[in-house]
C-alpha cells in the first residue's frame, strides 16, 4: 500500500501558517501549564524523598505521624539511645545517636506576611550524624549551651531578622543569629539551636524525636517490630527517607491530582483546538484529497495521512509546551507543608522525564485530535471531493 | 441599519461541528476559570466571614504552643470579657487517615454562650453538655460518613495516644448547623474535661494546656483594648499570647499558603491563554472563509459598520454561550462540589465577584478574538473579497 509522502502533510502545515501557529500555541499553553504543575511535584519531591537517607533512623513516639505530634521525655531519649545494641558507636563507644525538639514558630516572611517556621534544637551530635548533608555557607555553628541559632539558607533569604548578625526572640528569649547553613533537603528551610536552650525558650518538656546512625547489618524490619513491642520504651521507626517520604503524602497527592485533572480537562479543550484546525485544513483541501483518492492512494493512507498531521501538529505543539515551561525551571516557591503546618521553600524542577511525558501527552493530544477529520478525509468520495474548490 | 442577527447566526453555524467543538473549548476555559477563582474563594473563606467582636487569644510563639490552663480564669476576670473558651486541635482521624476532619475539645457551655450562631440540627445542647464522653458533629459529617445520633465515632488521634493504644471513641450527642458561614459545619467538638482527666490520670499521653482561647468580649466593649489588655498581662511570660480578630485568626492560614494563590492565578491565566488562541484561530479561519460573502454582501451596498458587526458579532456570540455556559455549569455544580470537598476545604462557593470575573474574561475574549476579522472584513476592496478563494 503506497503511503502518502509525509513532506505533502508538512509542506500544508507551512502554507497554513497561522492557523497552525495558533494551534501549536495552543497545545503548547496546555501541555506548560499541565508540565508546570508536575514540576512543582518534582521539585518538592526531590527535596523530600530524594534527600532522605537510607542508613539514618528516625524514632517517634508510637501513633506519631510526624516530629510536631511526637514526643519522648529525656529518660525516655536516653533509655532508647543507651539501651539498643542496634544503634551504631562511635569510636569511643558513644552511641551516633541524638535527641531533637521541633517546634512550628510564627516568622515573617521579608516582604511581610507570617507563616510557620521550624526549629530544630539538636545536639551536637546531630551535627556529626548530618555531616556532608549540611554545609555552613557563612558565619559559624551555634555554641552549645548558648542562646546562638543557625539558620538554613531559605530562611535567612525569605524571613525577617535572619541575617547572620540579627537577633530573633522566640517567646520571650533572643538568640543571636551566628550562621547561615545550606542542605539538599527540607533542612534548609529550618532554624537550628541548641536542643536545651531551644527546650527552655520554648517552655517545652521533652524531646520530639530520636535520629540514630544503626549498624550496618542491622534488619531494618526485625528492629522495627522489636521497638513496637518493646514495654519499656515502645518507638515506631522509620528511615529518613522513608519518614520524609510520608510527610510529603498530602502535598505530593494534591499536585498530581491538580495536575492529573487539569491535564484532562485542558487535554479534551487542546482536542477540540486541534481537531478544528484540521477540519478547516479539511475543508480548505477537499480538492486534493479527491486528487489523491483518485490517483490511487487507499482511503487508509489517506487517513493516515491526515493523522500524521494532526501529529506532527501536537509534536510541535509539546515542543512550544516545553520551551514555554523550561524558563521556570529553577525558579523558587514556597508553602506550607499541612502534614508539618511549617513553610517550605522548593524549586520548579523541569526533569528530563517530566520533558518525555509533556512530549507523549502532546502526541496523544495530536492524534485524539486528528483521528475524526482523518476520518472524514478517508472516507470522502473522490468524484465529489475533486468537484469541490 | 437593522442589526444583522441572521447573517451573524447563520454564519457562525455555517460549520455547525467546527463552531461546537469552540464553543466547548471556552466552555472548558471558563468553567476552569470560574471554579479555580472559587476554589481561591474557599482557600480565604473563613477571613470574609469572622464575627469580629470575638477574640482569638494563641501562643505567640507558634500555633502549636499550649497555653497554661490558667489563663482562662485570668482572662475571664477581664471587666470586657463575657465568656470563654478553649478549643484543643485533636489532630486525629476516623478509621484511616483519609478520613480526616478537625476534631476540637472545648468547654461545652461556655462554647455554645461564645457561638449563639451554633444551632441544635438534631439533639439537644443539653445532652451535650450532660454528658462528658459525648460528641456533637457538623450536618456535613453526617453527609459525609452517615453518622446518627447516639453512634460511637472511633478517633484515633495523632497528638493525644491512649496507652492502651485504642482509639478515642465519641458517642455523638447532636447534630449542629451554623447559622452564618464563620463556623465550619465538618466539625466534631468534644469535652476538653475527658480529654484532660485521661492525660492527668496517665490513661493518656500527649501535651497539656489549651490550644486558642476564644473571647467573646462584652456589648459595647471595644474587642482591640481588650487585646491589648491580654496580651500586656502575659508579655513576661510563661507565654506570650498573640490575641486577634477571628478574622486575622483565619488570615495567618491564609497568609501560610505562600505562592499558591499565585499559583492558582498562574494556571488560570495558561488556560485563558490557550482557550484564546483557539477562539482567535476560529475566528480567522470564518473570516477567510466569509470573504467571498463580505465581497457579496459589499457589492449589495452593505456598510462597513455591518460587515464588522457580522464579524464582532460572530466572535461575541461564540464566546458567549461557551462562557456563558461554563459560568452557569460551575455556578450550578457548586453545591455538589462543594460538599465534596467540604472536609478539607470548606467555604468554596462561586461568589458574585466570580461570576463578574467569568463575564468580563467571556467579553474580553470576544472582543480579542473578534476584533482584528471584524476591521480586516470591514475594510477590504470588493474586488478583493469577491475574488478571495474559500
Amino acid at each position: 500500500m503506497a503511503l502518502v509522502p509525509l513532506s505533502y502533510n508538512v509542506r500544508s502545515l507551512f502554507v497554513r501558517w497561522s492557523a497552525t501557529l495558533l494551534t501549536v500555541l495552543g497545545i503548547g499553553a496546555t501541555v506548560a501549564v499541565v508540565a508546570g504543575v508536575l514540576a512543582l511535584q518534582a521539585g518538592f519531591a526531590r527535596l523530600f524523598s530524594e534527600s532522605g537517607r537510607d542508613d539514618l533512623v528516625v524514632f517517634l513516639r508510637p501513633g506519631a505521624n510526624n516530629e510536631g505530634d511526637s514526643s519522648f521525655t529525656r529518660e525516655r531519649a536516653q533509655i532508647l539511645i543507651k539501651s539498643r545494641p542496634e544503634i551504631a558507636t562511635d569510636a569511643s563507644s558513644a552511641p551516633l545517636a541524638s535527641m531533637e525538639c521541633y517546634a512550628a514558630v510564627r516568622r515573617n516572611r521579608v516582604g511581610g506576611g507570617e507563616t510557620n517556621v521550624p526549629i530544630r534544637g539538636i545536639e551536637q551530635r546531630s551535627l556529626d550524624l548530618n555531616a556532608g548533608h549540611v554545609s555552613l555557607l557563612e558565619g559559624r555553628w551555634f555554641a552549645p549551651g548558648n542562646d546562638e541559632v543557625t539558620v538554613g539558607r531559605n530562611i535567612s533569604e525569605k524571613f525577617q531578622d535572619c541575617k547572620v548578625g540579627d537577633v530573633v526572640v522566640f517567646n520571650t528569649t533572643p538568640f543571636k543569629v551566628v550562621g547561615v547553613f545550606d542542605s539538599a533537603g527540607p533542612f534548609a528551610s529550618e532554624v537550628w539551636g541548641d536542643l536545651d536552650r531551644i527546650l527552655e525558650a520554648l517552655e517545652r518538656p521533652g524531646a520530639n524525636r530520636v535520629i540514630a546512625r544503626l549498624k550496618p547489618g542491622v534488619d531494618l524490619a526485625e528492629f522495627r517490630t522489636a521497638l513496637e513491642k518493646d514495654q519499656q520504651t515502645p518507638a515506631k521507626v522509620l528511615t529518613e527517607r522513608e519518614y520524609l517520604t510520608s510527610q510529603t503524602k498530602a502535598l505530593s497527592f494534591m499536585l498530581i491530582g491538580l495536575g492529573v485533572a487539569l491535564g484532562l480537562i485542558m487535554g479534551i479543550a487542546a482536542i477540540m483546538t486541534a481537531t478544528n484546525t484540521m477540519l478547516a485544513a479539511l475543508a480548505a483541501r477537499t480538492h486534493e484529497i479527491g486528487v489523491l483518492l483518485s490517483i490511487g492512494f487507499r482511503p487508509f493512507s489517506v487517513f493516515l495521512s491526515f493523522l500524521f498531521e494532526a501529529t506532527v501538529l501536537g509534536l510541535l505543539g509539546g515542543l512550544a509546551g516545553c520551551v514555554m515551561v523550561l524558563p521556570i525551571n529553577g525558579i523558587e516557591t514556597s508553602t506550607t507543608n499541612f502534614q508539618t503546618f511549617t513553610d517550605v521553600s522548593f524549586g520548579f524542577r523541569v526533569t528530563p522525564d517530566l520533558l518525555v511525558i509533556s512530549v507523549l501527552f502532546s502526541l496523544v493530544l495530536g492524534v485524539c485530535g486528528g483521528a475524526w477529520p482523518a476520518f472524514r478525509a478517508a472516507m470522502m468520495k473522490p468524484t465529489e471531493a475533486l468537484r469541490r474548490r | 441599519m437593522r442589526f444583522p442577527f441572521r447573517l451573524i447566526f447563520q454564519n457562525l453555524f455555517k460549520h455547525p461541528v467546527r463552531t461546537l467543538l469552540t464553543l466547548g473549548s471556552v466552555f472548558i476555559a471558563l468553567f476552569l476559570l470560574c471554579t479555580l477563582s472559587s476554589l481561591l474563594t474557599a482557600l480565604t473563606a473563613g477571613v470574609q466571614n469572622a464575627k469580629s467582636d470575638r477574640i482569638i487569644v494563641q501562643s505567640s510563639v507558634s500555633l502549636f504552643v499550649y497555653l497554661p490552663e490558667s489563663y482562662m480564669p485570668k482572662v475571664k476576670n477581664l471587666p470586657g470579657v463575657q465568656e470563654i473558651c478553649s478549643w484543643n486541635w485533636f489532630g486525629g482521624y476516623y478509621q484511616s487517615e483519609e478520613n480526616f476532619f478537625a476534631q476540637f475539645g472545648t468547654q461545652p457551655e461556655e462554647f455554645f454562650r461564645c457561638y449563639p450562631e451554633i444551632r441544635m440540627r438534631e439533639g439537644t445542647k443539653e445532652a451535650f453538655i450532660g454528658d462528658r464522653s459525648s460528641c456533637i458533629i457538623g450536618r456535613k459529617l453526617v453527609d459525609s460518613y452517615g453518622f446518627k445520633v447516639g453512634d460511637q465515632i472511633p478517633i484515633i488521634s495523632a497528638i493525644f495516644w491512649r496507652g492502651d493504644s485504642q482509639p478515642w471513641s465519641f458517642k455523638v450527642a447532636g447534630i449542629y448547623e451554623s447559622t452564618s458561614p464563620n463556623v465550619d459545619e465538618g466539625t466534631l467538638f468534644f469535652h476538653f474535661d475527658y480529654l484532660r482527666e485521661s492525660l492527668v490520670s496517665g490513661a493518656a499521653t500527649g501535651p497539656e494546656g489549651a490550644g486558642v482561647l476564644v473571647v467573646q468580649t462584652r456589648e459595647g466593649v471595644e474587642p482591640v483594648g481588650v487585646m491589648r489588655e491580654i496580651d500586656e498581662m502575659f508579655a513576661n511570660g510563661p507565654q506570650r499570647t498573640q490575641s486577634g480578630s477571628e478574622s486575622e485568626f483565619q488570615a495567618q492560614f491564609v497568609s501560610m499558603l505562600g505562592n499558591v494563590p499565585f499559583f492558582l492565578g498562574s494556571i488560570g491565566f495558561g488556560v485563558l491563554f490557550a482557550i484564546l488562541l483557539a477562539v482567535v484561530n476560529t475566528m480567522l479561519m470564518a473570516a477567510r472563509e466569509q470573504g467571498k460573502d463580505v465581497g457579496i454582501l459589499k457589492a449589495l451596498g452593505f456598510q462597513r459598520s455591518t460587515i464588522f458587526t457580522i464579524f464582532l458579532g460572530q466572535s461575541m456570540l461564540l464566546a458567549g454561550i461557551g462562557g456563558g455556559l461554563g459560568i452557569l455549569i460551575s455556578k450550578s455544580l457548586e453545591t455538589p462540589f462543594a460538599e465534596a470537598i467540604a472536609t478539607r476545604f470548606p467555604g468554596y462557593a462561586v461568589t458574585t465577584e466570580t461570576l463578574v470575573l467569568g463575564v468580563v474574561t467571556t467579553l474580553a475574549i470576544g472582543v480579542i478574538a473578534g476584533i482584528a476579522p471584524a476591521f480586516r472584513m470591514s475594510n477590504t476592496k470588493v474586488v478583493d473579497a469577491l475574488r478571495s478563494e474559500a
